[in-house]
């Protein structure tokens, strides 16, 4: 599903960067769930950042989902995001979009018939118990609510790979759960899921094979 | 099911507003009718110069009817000489009452209207060749005295004038594109940096840069096809009223020059704006949108590359 060989990765470029990432190498098969560990400054959110392809690798080789990232094209490039789906940090949400808007966006830029899309959005913000806030803006949402909208908009379109920093923080424990049982319930179904955090205690509660990273080395990588 | 508004984050009416753009668009399809119309007028008079009134040769023929040196009149034999030489089109011999009505001012004064005047032919030559040089000792030997006069050197000067004009105009042209460029770039380069945050998102969903850049493209281009519109409409009154005063330099022939206008008739205005100048007139916005849509093209291409 992704192949990482040797990756390294710095800030502001190979030279005169700060490196991030030394010198990592991954393999991860479809249908798999890794927990992504690591203290704060690990590089975990480097990782989900070549991994998401917002960023590229300053050296190595890194494959997604059978392309070589270093030598595809833009438009492959592209076509290869649309089977990625993300749940950023910071939720990135666009503020003078209505939550159901941010929600079909994806679903939007794939060209999708708009009864389609008003299916699916319905459907899933149903399952992130958001169903009555679709006319809200982001900015009238609290933390956890936006979180499920992120969340919302990275799985709607059914993802070969979902990468996903610290999704839970902004949920109670409930909702928290709800989400881990989606996850698995994604892996079962063929989706590779890396879930990056720092709080062991939802790592205890559900576990899982891990990848961990400190001061941008992989220190382990167990199943 | 609900239908919503089709919304992909990008909000163009805010990054592009619809003001700023079309005004300073509109401003340089102004200028440059302006210097269009400039070129196409030198154009018109360099015709002219060239091709009409100015560039008309008179081959005057003393004792016309007297015998020539071989057989025939004088003046057939210098028409036979003149009509075929290579390089003429047109060899008209003036009539009685034209050539009276020509010299009437010198007839009037010296007041004896039974002067012997001599036969003239008044010669339109093809553009850009000289024939009549040449032809000078044939004409000598039929009808000794015969008299070739041609303005050349002056239409000529005035021709080279001309291009110089039409030269300046183009270069004129080429600048007001060329700001019309920068122009164009500065909004959409604005543009980017007002929404870079929601291109980044969708760029990380997976749009295609011909996606982002095709939405740029169209609002650009669109504003800019406005702008043109109204520059050219602005410029249509002014270019009206200049043709107007330059059509007595324009005409063909002094008839024409010198006719009433019916102030009335919009026929009559459409006849003295040279159809060049309405075409281009109604090329401008197109051309403006064009030039607007190719630049933001390559402007959000070219931004969309530091993207990984």
């Amino acid at each position: 599903m992704f192949r990482l060989h040797d990756v390294s990765y710095a800030y502001g470029g190979n030279r005169a960067g700060v490196a991030a990432l030394s010198h990592i190498s991954l393999d991860v098969a479809q249908g798999e769930f890794r927990w992504l560990l690591g203290p704060s400054g690990a590089g975990k959110s480097s990782l989900l950042s070549i991994l998401s392809l917002e960023v590229q690798a300053s050296a190595g080789m890194v494959e997604i989902l059978g392309v070589p990232v270093m030598q595809a094209r833009r438009s492959n490039l592209a076509r290869l995001r649309r089977r990625i789906g993300t749940v950023w940090q910071d939720f990135r949400l666009l503020p003078d979009l209505s939550v159901f808007d941010n929600v079909a966006l994806p679903l939007r830029l794939q060209h999708r018939a708009e009864d389609e899309i008003a299916h699916e959005v319905h459907a899933i913000m149903k399952w992130v118990g958001l169903e009555n806030r679709l006319d809200a803006r982001p900015l009238q949402l609290s933390g956890g609510e936006q979180q499920r909208v992120a969340i919302a908009r990275a799985v709607i379109y059914r993802p070969a790979l979902l990468l996903a920093d610290e999704p839970t923080n902004a949920l109670d424990e409930r909702q928290a759960g709800r989400l881990m049982a989606m996850f698995h319930r994604l892996a079962e179904l063929g989706t590779t899921i890396v879930v990056a955090t720092h709080n062991d205690a939802i790592v205890e509660k559900y576990p899982a094979p891990a990848i961990e990273l400190a001061h941008g080395h992989l220190v382990r990588d167990y199943r | 099911m609900v239908r919503r508004r089709y919304h992909d984050g990008l909000a163009l009416h805010q990054a592009l507003p619809g003001q700023f753009l079309p005004f300073l668009v509109a401003a340089m399809s102004f200028l440059a009718a302006l210097a269009l119309a400039g070129g196409i007028a030198a154009h018109g008079l360099s015709q002219r110069w060239t091709h009409g009134a100015g560039a008309v040769t008179t081959v005057q023929v003393p004792g016309p009817d007297d015998p020539a040196a071989g057989s025939g009149t004088r003046i057939a034999a210098v028409q036979d000489i003149v009509a075929h030489a290579p390089g003429v089109a047109t060899a008209h011999r003036l009539s009685d009452a034209e050539l009276r009505a020509l010299l009437a001012p010198w007839i009037e004064q010296t007041g004896d209207a039974s002067l012997p005047l001599p036969a003239v032919i008044e010669v339109h030559t093809v553009p850009g060749q000289d024939p009549m040089p040449p032809l000078l000792p044939r004409l000598e030997a039929v009808a000794p005295g015969v008299l070739v006069e041609h303005d050349s050197v002056w239409s000529d000067r005035l021709a080279a004038l001309a291009a110089s004009l039409q030269a300046c105009a183009l270069l004129a042209v080429l600048i007001v594109m060329t700001v019309a460029v920068c122009v164009a770039m500065a909004a959409t380069r604005a543009g980017l940096q007002t929404r870079r945050q929601a291109i980044a998102l969708i760029h990380s969903l997976g749009a295609m840069d011909s996606y982002i850049a095709g939405r740029f493209a169209s609002r650009v281009g669109l504003l800019a096809l406005v702008g043109g519109l109204g520059g050219s409409i602005a410029a249509l009154p002014m270019l009206l009223a200049m043709s107007h005063l330059a059509a007595p330099f324009s005409a063909m022939t002094d008839a024409q020059a010198v006719a009433p206008m019916d102030w009335h008739s919009p026929r009559a205005w459409a006849d003295i704006v040279p159809h060049a100048l309405l075409w281009m007139l109604l090329a401008l916005p197109p051309a403006a949108g064009i030039t607007g849509w190719i630049t933001t093209q390559l402007t959000v291409r070219a931004w969309l590359r530091r993207l990984p």
